[in-house]
């Protein structure tokens, strides 16, 4: 039989939520939910304010392989996938803006599964932003002290080929490390590089796959012995 | 544009994403995940551990969404939220089978961190500071700590008491107190 105790009531839709109230009497909880107005409404209070606790989730970008399956299962036409950045991790520029970059792009010996270049991005005052690790095949972007910055933005990294347009090598995560596969545009873009820039993007980065600001940032890349 | 007027704006575009997947625009569903669809991999990420297993149930989250986005409505919460909780709902649902270990929650900020940093890292439906902020705030470090291995990582009681290796019985009061003392901040 079904509590009539509003305070138990809540109780069973705070735990539910929470995500405590497992087995035979979850399961009994969701029956009596969908059929009960006090039970929904109490659920909402709890999943609005507990979500408060992800806070300190840090956004992953799913490959593309599943928004593909999602078209799929939906027999959606029309609507194509963009090429999207690995991992968009919401950042932005209004404290960065006047701090300075350097960034030293260290060439090495290629081979396979090899570091084929280090770039560290910092501040006039040393402070490394972003260390970024180019093997072959691979990027490997440690994030470092980040001043305070907005969340309505990310940073993108992007290969400047000679004579060529820029290429996106992703979005730049603002804490720990961020890893993707390179694309053979992306190789071949880095190998033709003079240059590295960063721009302020959308979440998510460009949604055009071109830089949709001025570079904030533009490195040059140095070969090193 | 202050962290409350952010929350608002994105509330009100998933909101009128929503209603036009109820419409069957699916340019409205591919926008949708754009937005969405990083924080929702990396909750159910969390609780599900296994990468491919998370892929697999964002998919079911979002063909969720598109099947049930009708029965949104703003008076009924926020959009996040909403979607939120189907996302974990379905993950708790996988781990009836899925899972035998527990899940620790390695990389939220420290509490010292977050006191400052807070937000600026909180994603944009996060809505800073505030009510809720305060009352989270008055919660024992361990009522935090439990709930937070409970709601971010998935953990049941019992994966809770492992992990901290405190008795069942006292990671449920622990449970039970911060819920009450939430419910009676909240509501005063």
């Amino acid at each position: 039989m079904a509590p009539q105790d509003p305070y138990l009531i809540d109780s069973l839709a705070a735990e539910y939520v929470l995500g405590t109230l497992r087995g035979p009497a979850r399961r009994r909880f969701e029956k009596w939910r969908s059929t009960t107005p006090l039970v929904q409404e109490r659920c909402r209070f709890w999943e609005e304010n507990l979500m408060q606790l992800a806070k300190g989730v840090r956004p992953i970008r799913p490959p593309p392989r599943v928004w593909q399956g999602i078209r799929a299962r939906l027999n959606l036409a029309g609507a194509e996938p963009r090429r999207r950045p690995a991992r968009a991790l919401a950042i932005a520029a209004s404290v960065l803006l006047v701090a300075g970059l350097s960034a030293l792009l260290y060439w090495r010996s290629l081979g396979p599964g090899k570091l084929v270049e280090v770039a560290t991005v910092a501040t006039p005052t040393g402070s490394q932003l972003w260390k970024v690790d180019v093997y072959s095949g691979r990027l490997i972007v440690h994030a470092g002290q980040l001043p305070a910055h907005r969340t309505d933005r990310d940073y993108e990294l992007w290969a400047l080929p000679a004579g060529g347009k820029p290429v996106s090598l992703g979005v730049l995560p603002t804490t720990g490390t961020a890893q993707r596969s390179l694309t053979a545009v992306q190789q071949q873009a880095l190998a033709n590089a003079a240059q590295v820039a960063v721009t302020v993007e959308p979440l998510g980065g460009s949604p055009t796959g071109q830089p949709t600001s001025t570079p904030i940032f533009v490195a040059p890349l140095r070969a090193s012995s | 544009m202050s962290a409350a007027a952010q929350s608002a704006d994105l509330d009100e575009q998933l909101q009128s994403l929503l209603d036009r997947c109820a419409a069957a625009d699916a340019s409205a569903l591919e926008r949708l995940y754009e937005l969405a669809s990083p924080f929702l991999f990396a909750c159910l990420t969390r609780i599900l551990r296994r990468r491919a297993l998370a892929e697999e149930a964002l998919q079911d989250v979002f063909v969720s969404i598109w099947q049930r986005a009708g029965q949104f409505h703003s008076s009924r919460g926020r959009p996040m939220a909403w979607m939120m909780s189907i996302a974990r709902y379905r993950a708790i649902d996988l781990l009836r089978h899925e899972r035998s270990a527990p899940v620790l929650v390695p990389d939220l900020p420290e509490r010292a961190e977050s006191a400052d940093d807070s937000k600026d890292d909180a994603a944009p439906w996060m809505p800073a500071g505030g009510l809720l902020e305060r009352c989270l705030a008055l919660l024992t470090d361990h009522q935090r700590n439990c709930l937070e291995l409970a709601f971010v990582g998935g953990n049941s009681h019992e994966d809770i008491s492992r992990l901290t290796g405190n008795p069942l019985g006292t990671v449920k009061s622990w449970i039970r107190r911060g819920l009450q003392s939430l419910r009676q901040c909240l509501e005063s």
